[in-house]
């Protein structure tokens, strides 16, 4: 009996004797709030094997093989998965229908077809995606980065200029100095010196300090009007049209942005949060829900933000300058 | 009423309470390893992020304070919005000769407070170092904890949201493989915060500024009256306050910060005391005005607040617990199996600051750590220990009342490879 109950302690005293995990957790991870961690080490190892050289190696030092694509050497069409890793040399378009089931190299701008599946995929310079094309795990470009109407990029998607989405593209993770739906620039709504406004303070709202209230009532900012200092309601906010905030807005129930109104500042919700179209918003939107921008504009060329939320929907004219973090759902809608 | 029936009712009362314990640790387990990760602010990546002060109480601090300052300063939050500000409480060690030396090297990023005067200890120092700044948002780090290069951000995120009071990263014991004690504090640890603290987390309850890797909000703490100086767990103390006037607590399961755990008995037993003294001093200032709640607060977080509090009064209601079966099994009772039972089981469950056996085994599975787990049957080895010590602390005189002095209590340093300020090397205490 003794020894049926002391069978626990054999594994236990040998691990005492013998550790086998008596390390630090690896808890600080390289990777985290770096979504161009992949594509750095990819650029390096690139750089390793000589992949960004005149001539390309045949073979990875792991003896694995390297393919090429360029106009005197085009991958066949139609065929099975491409599994060796692809270095596309010039800019020949890669076949409609190609699975890529390694990593690819663009050296030059990538022109992608129709229907290509790509595992991994860096860009030396512009990415243009062909429509309902797949990114599986991460795509990186060094100029702009246009993805046509229906793809849809899984894990992450970086540009060090910038991101531009056509219409259905489903996304997870977005980061470049600017992304955008659609090619026109929008419009932001005017920052008009706070003399031009109408002063609002809330009422029925407990002060919590100089310029910080919290209320139990939906909250609305009046048209034409601008509050300053954040404001916390246990109900919905409405930031209504035109008016201005300078402060953050936390909301337990919805919260909207109207058009033309400005938010200086950061805005989160445990419900949904829209921004109306000609709306503009400085700092990071944080929702616990689902966050809808309409032909607003987000964050600003000199001040990168951030859109987290669980479910993201980005309409035409939607501009985020910094990143986009769907948890669940991201997609642009027509 | 007969001693036996207080005897019967004691027990049935301490089975209840055990079992309430119990349910929780077993309700937070199968959150972790089936409900949703709530991790709101862990995905900002850009903002425009505002200017940050960093505090590092450190008494006597010479072995570990440079690995802090060095993590510190090669984090990648903006220079021109970070301040460095270890404050130095009456350190008699090399502490300030080594403060100096990062003031003449780095006289823009760290500016030392120093402090001989006034009441002792870490709420005390930091209230008085906080009034020298303006910042909005600070964090506070204990001196042997090393940040990793992103943390300060990941810190500073969830403060975007107004309501954010106060933020509390992830504990990482790096001196693991130390002694058996560092081993079980690791599993212990692991179980700490991967399952409890982010369950709470999940579920909207009252996950708990540990006051060693986080951040305060200062209209939040100007708004519950600030640091209370007279108390041994001010992280504690903080967080029911913020609670109780409607302010978040956020904990960051990804913010992931290095630590120095104790590494012999002694140190670990007066470091669990102090927790529990404090711990209950808490309990005592506040435990009636969360059961009260005026500001109608959610029943879940009343609840979860109230447990959090009494959590190192348990073992006195496990020995009473113990102490009625026994009069009531020699008066001739025949043992009623069904709440010794519950009693058995809860014993393991309720105890202290760590986390129940079952909890550690999932943690170490969504750690994905495997190996360590083999050491669980130890645990048993802590639990004893701890139920002792805070034991003790629960029925001492601080606990309970009022006036006794508030002095530094810290755990002693076991890190190697330092010089020390007597020019020998630290290596010989480990």
């Amino acid at each position: 009996m003794l020894l049926w109950l002391a069978l626990p302690l054999v594994p236990a005293l040998m691990e005492l004797l013998w550790p086998r995990d008596a390390v630090p957790l690896i808890a600080v991870g390289n990777d985290a709030n770096n979504l161009t961690y992949f594509a750095e080490s990819f650029t390096a190892r690139a750089n390793r094997e000589g992949l960004l050289g005149t001539l390309v190696p045949p073979r990875l030092t792991d003896g694995s093989v390297v393919r090429v694509h360029s106009q005197a050497q085009p991958l066949p069409a139609g065929g099975k998965p491409v599994t060796d890793l692809v270095v596309l040399v010039d800019t020949e378009p890669v076949p409609a229908g190609t699975a890529f089931a390694s990593e690819c190299l663009a050296r030059l701008t990538l022109r992608g077809s129709e229907n290509v599946t790509y595992r991994a995929l860096l860009g030396q310079r512009d990415v243009l995606l062909g429509a309902r094309s797949t990114v599986l795990r991460w795509v990186h470009a060094r100029g702009r980065l246009e993805v046509a109407g229906g793809c849809r990029l899984m894990g992450r998607a970086t540009a060090d200029r910038a991101i531009v989405l056509g219409s259905d593209v489903v996304f997870d993770r977005l980061e470049s100095d600017v992304v955008r739906v659609g090619g026109v620039e929008t419009q932001e709504a005017p920052v008009l010196p706070t003399g031009a406004y109408e002063w609002f303070v809330p009422k029925k709202a407990t002060s919590l300090g100089t310029h910080y209230w919290r209320t139990h009532e939906n909250l609305l900012v009046p048209v034409g009007t601008a509050l300053t200092g954040s404001v916390i309601s246990t109900a919905a906010i409405v930031v209504d049209q035109g008016a201005r905030v300078t402060g953050s807005l936390k909301a337990h129930g919805d919260l909207r942005i109207c058009a033309r109104a400005v938010v200086v500042g950061s805005i989160a919700a445990r419900g949904r949060i829209t921004i109306e179209h000609g709306a503009k918003v400085s700092g990071p939107i944080i929702s616990e829900t689902a966050v809808v921008v309409e032909a607003a504009v987000i964050g600003g060329p000199g001040t990168r933000t951030t859109i987290t939320a669980p479910i993201i929907r980005l309409y035409p004219g939607a501009t985020v300058y910094g990143a986009v973090m769907a948890g669940d759902d991201g997609l642009t809608l027509s | 009423m007969t001693l036996l029936a207080l005897c019967n009712i004691g027990l049935w009362s301490c089975v209840a309470v055990l079992a309430v314990y119990t349910g929780r640790h077993y309700f937070f387990t199968l959150n972790r390893l089936f409900g949703k990760h709530r991790q709101p602010f862990v995905d900002v990546l850009q903002a425009n992020w505002p200017s940050l002060t960093v505090y590092v109480p450190a008494h006597n601090e010479e072995r570990v304070i440079r690995d802090s300052l060095d993590a510190l300063l090669t984090c990648d939050y903006p220079e021109d919005r970070l301040t460095i500000v270890p404050v130095d409480d009456r350190s008699q060690d090399g502490t300030r000769a080594i403060l100096e030396e990062y003031r003449t090297n780095y006289p823009l990023r760290v500016v030392p407070f120093l402090r001989d005067e006034g009441t002792p200890g870490k709420a005390a120092a930091l209230a008085e170092a906080m009034t020298r700044r303006q910042e909005e948002i600070f964090l506070v780090f204990d001196a042997d904890y090393i940040p990793g290069p992103r943390l300060l951000k990941q810190l500073t995120a969830p403060f975007f949201d107004p309501e954010v009071g106060a933020v509390m990263g992830r504990v990482v014991p790096l001196n693991v493989g130390s002694s058996l004690l560092t081993r079980l504090l690791d599993l212990e640890r692991a179980g700490g915060y991967q399952v409890d603290q982010q369950a709470r987390m999940n579920l909207r309850l009252v996950p708990q500024y540990g006051g060693t890797v986080g951040g305060v909000r200062r209209v939040a703490l100007e708004n519950v009256g600030g640091w209370r100086v007279d108390s041994l767990a001010e992280d504690t103390d903080l967080t029911v306050r913020l609670v109780l006037n409607g302010w978040d607590v956020v904990y960051q399961n990804r913010s992931e910060c290095y630590e120095e755990v104790p590494e012999t008995w002694e140190s670990r037993i007066r470091q669990i005391k102090r927790w529990a003294t404090g711990h209950n001093q808490a309990l005592r200032r506040y435990g009636g005005a969360l059961l009260r709640n005026k500001r109608r607060l959610p029943f879940w977080q009343v609840l979860d607040g109230a447990l959090l509090l009494g959590v190192f009064a348990v073992p006195i209601v496990l020995l009473l617990g113990w102490m009625c079966t026994i009069v009531l099994f020699y008066a001739g009772y025949p043992p009623q199996w069904g709440r010794v039972t519950i009693l058995m089981i809860s014993s393991f469950n309720t105890v202290g600051n760590f986390a129940a056996f079952f909890q550690v085994a999932a943690a170490s599975r969504l750690d994905g750590s495997r190996e360590r787990i083999r050491l669980l049957p130890f645990l048993f080895l802590g639990f004893l220990v701890s139920t002792f010590s805070v034991a003790r602390a629960t029925l001492s005189r601080a606990s309970w009342w009022e006036g006794r002095p508030v002095r530094w209590q810290k755990t002693e340093r076991h890190r190697a490879g330092r010089k020390l300020s007597d020019g020998s090397s630290g290596e010989f205490l480990t």
